[in-house]
């Protein structure tokens, strides 16, 4: 058996040379990294979440780091789609990693109109529709706890791209295999879940919400079972590939999704806490594959036995 | 920078809440700037799950490839109290060193340094190195407030520099029984300064900042924010624009140190 096991996933039709991504809003535009990360090996980088016009965010503060996880309510800051192509990508297109651009947008014609502009960038390999944030005040995650406004949403952007479509979901729904099966019959390549989950944190002292947004979303380890199970829902309902997202910070994080099902992770809180957490992802990925004698990570995925 | 698991040489309480530790770092941390910060975490655990950022309050080379690094913290929450609770020998998670630090003083005149309560930490590295140039030592005035004389930390470290400290305390238990911007402002009308470096509780910097624009002299803040990850990825330590309200500074890469004509100060 080859020494190094076969890591190539596909995402859609967006071949990645491992699973191993990391997650929009935790790896800003990639640089930010350079100095920690041996980038070329990420299995794709998904950047923070961008909008048309750039966005200022909400006013601090915007964290508060709770048991085992944190609260955000950064309010996807960006820089704006056209700073993004004309700043950003430039550095990111200097490596050979896919960039995943992750969008959003206040209605539906602003997400359209993103993803028919990036569609004509060169250097963007794969579209992530954020329709899960739970931060901002207008869209976000509006279109992503009803069932119609996620298709109608998907089905447009749908319209504009031609590039590999993931759809991300948010798990504050009752139902998410409702949101993932209109996402794909509105022609979503692949999903990827979870986006945070909506929480508070309060001083006692000041009485006050520790979050000047009041609610944030929860990240972190704290989170990792909810997005398990989610994510074990949607591959029991769908036929697209999805990707694991939340909580992940080990390699043994990682291949409890992969193992659920999950085609790929995305790697969020982690890389505040360890900057390097992809890394040693990966090599433990890769350890586990050659020590259980698997040749491809294929022959992982989804060998959950129930 | 660099993310260096580091080994403690050196934990010692300074107060009964206050913390001075040593650390063995890269000899990169030579190099680091007075008002640069790094990024801690106890290794192996998810409680606290996020890195703390301190000040560098002082770097000091120990060898051709190692230098001392040392921190100052108070116990505010679970993340110092665990810190507080490590040994020489344990071991620490430092990314560093990052951030904007203090700018080289202007090539003559009175230099201010003021410091309030925990805001000394990063007066201590800057004053060393001031003082490297000998003839700007006598240019160099402390002001150290606090709100009791147990506050009043690092006295020592100035005085060893031979450095005049004025003290002030809330209590009156040591120094003035006033605010440090009393004697600040005092000092403005005398002598006035050609920079004030500053760093200590929101207040104390507004007041400061005010200066500036009184006084018109140069003011640099270190400000402290909550923050995750220090890179610029996280972007919770939004810092208001003073020029521009249609976006946010962030302390980790444009700061922890500021122009006080660039932002707005809570």
């Amino acid at each position: 058996m080859n020494d190094s096991p076969d890591l190539r996933v596909d995402i859609g039709g967006l071949v990645l040379k491992n699973p191993v991504m990391t997650a929009s809003g935790t790896f800003g535009y990639g640089r930010e990294f350079a100095e920690l990360v041996d980038l070329q090996r990420l299995g794709a980088v998904v950047v923070k979440g961008l909008s048309l016009q750039p966005s200022m965010g909400n006013p601090p503060p915007r964290i508060a780091e709770t048991a085992c996880g944190m609260l955000n309510a950064i309010g996807l800051e960006n820089v704006g789609v056209e700073a993004f192509v004309r700043e950003k990508l430039p550095f990111l297109e200097t490596l050979s990693v896919p960039v995943i651009v992750n969008i959003y947008g206040k209605t539906v014609e602003e997400y359209a109109e993103l993803a028919g502009r990036l569609d004509s960038v060169e250097g963007v390999s794969a579209v992530e529709v954020n329709i899960s944030c739970p931060n901002v005040k207008a869209g976000g995650v509006a279109f992503g706890v009803d069932p119609e406004a996620a298709y109608t949403v998907v089905r447009e952007v749908r319209l504009r791209t031609a590039r590999p479509l993931i759809v991300k979901l948010s798990p504050n729904v009752s139902d998410v295999t409702k949101i993932a099966e209109k996402a794909v019959d509105a022609g979503a390549d692949a999903l990827s879940l979870i986006n945070t989950i909506t929480g508070m944190a309060v001083d006692v002292e000041r009485r006050r919400p520790k979050l000047a947004n009041v609610t944030g979303g929860l990240s972190g380890p704290a989170v990792k079972p909810v997005a398990l199970r989610m994510v074990w829902e949607v591959v029991k309902t769908v036929n697209v590939p999805v990707i694991g997202i939340g909580g992940i910070m080990t390699a043994e994080d990682a291949l409890e999704f992969l193992i659920t099902g999950a085609a790929a992770v995305e790697v969020g809180t982690a890389n505040f806490v360890n900057p390097g957490a992809t890394m040693d992802i990966l090599d433990g990925i890769e350890a586990y594959l050659v020590k259980h004698g698997i040749e491809k990570v294929t022959d992982l995925i989804g060998t959950l036995e129930i | 920078m660099i993310d260096e698991r580091m080994e403690i040489i050196g934990a010692e309480p300074v107060s009964t809440d206050c913390y001075r530790m040593t650390l063995q770092a890269h000899i990169g941390y030579a190099d680091a700037r007075p008002g640069q910060f790094v990024m801690v975490r106890i290794p192996d655990g998810l409680t606290p799950l996020l890195r703390r950022p301190f000040s560098i309050h002082r770097s000091r080379r120990l060898s051709a490839s190692r230098t001392a690094l040392e921190i100052l913290y108070r116990v505010v929450g679970k993340g110092t109290r665990r810190l507080a609770g490590c040994r020489p020998g344990d071991r620490l998670d430092v990314l560093g060193p990052l951030g904007r630090g203090f700018s080289d003083p202007p090539a003559s005149g009175p230099l201010f340094l003021a410091a309030g309560g925990m805001g000394v930490a990063p007066m201590v590295f800057l004053a060393d190195r001031l003082c490297r140039d000998e003839k700007r030592r006598r240019d160099i005035r402390v002001f150290l407030g606090g709100r009791t004389a147990e506050e009043l930390l690092c006295r020592d470290r100035f005085e060893e520099l031979g450095l005049p400290v004025v003290l002030t305390t809330d209590d009156g238990s040591d120094g003035d029984q006033c605010l440090v911007t009393y004697p600040i402002e005092e000092q403005i009308r005398l002598i006035p300064p050609t920079m004030i470096y500053a760093c200590g509780p929101p207040g104390m910097l507004s007041c400061i900042a005010g200066f500036a624009d009184t006084y018109g002299i140069r003011v640099e803040v270190s400000i402290e924010t909550l923050m995750a990850c220090g890179l610029g990825a996280c972007l919770a330590c939004a810092v208001a624009d003073r020029r521009d309200r249609q976006r946010y500074r962030h302390a980790c890469l444009h700061g922890p140190v500021f122009d006080a004509r660039e932002i707005l100060l809570p």
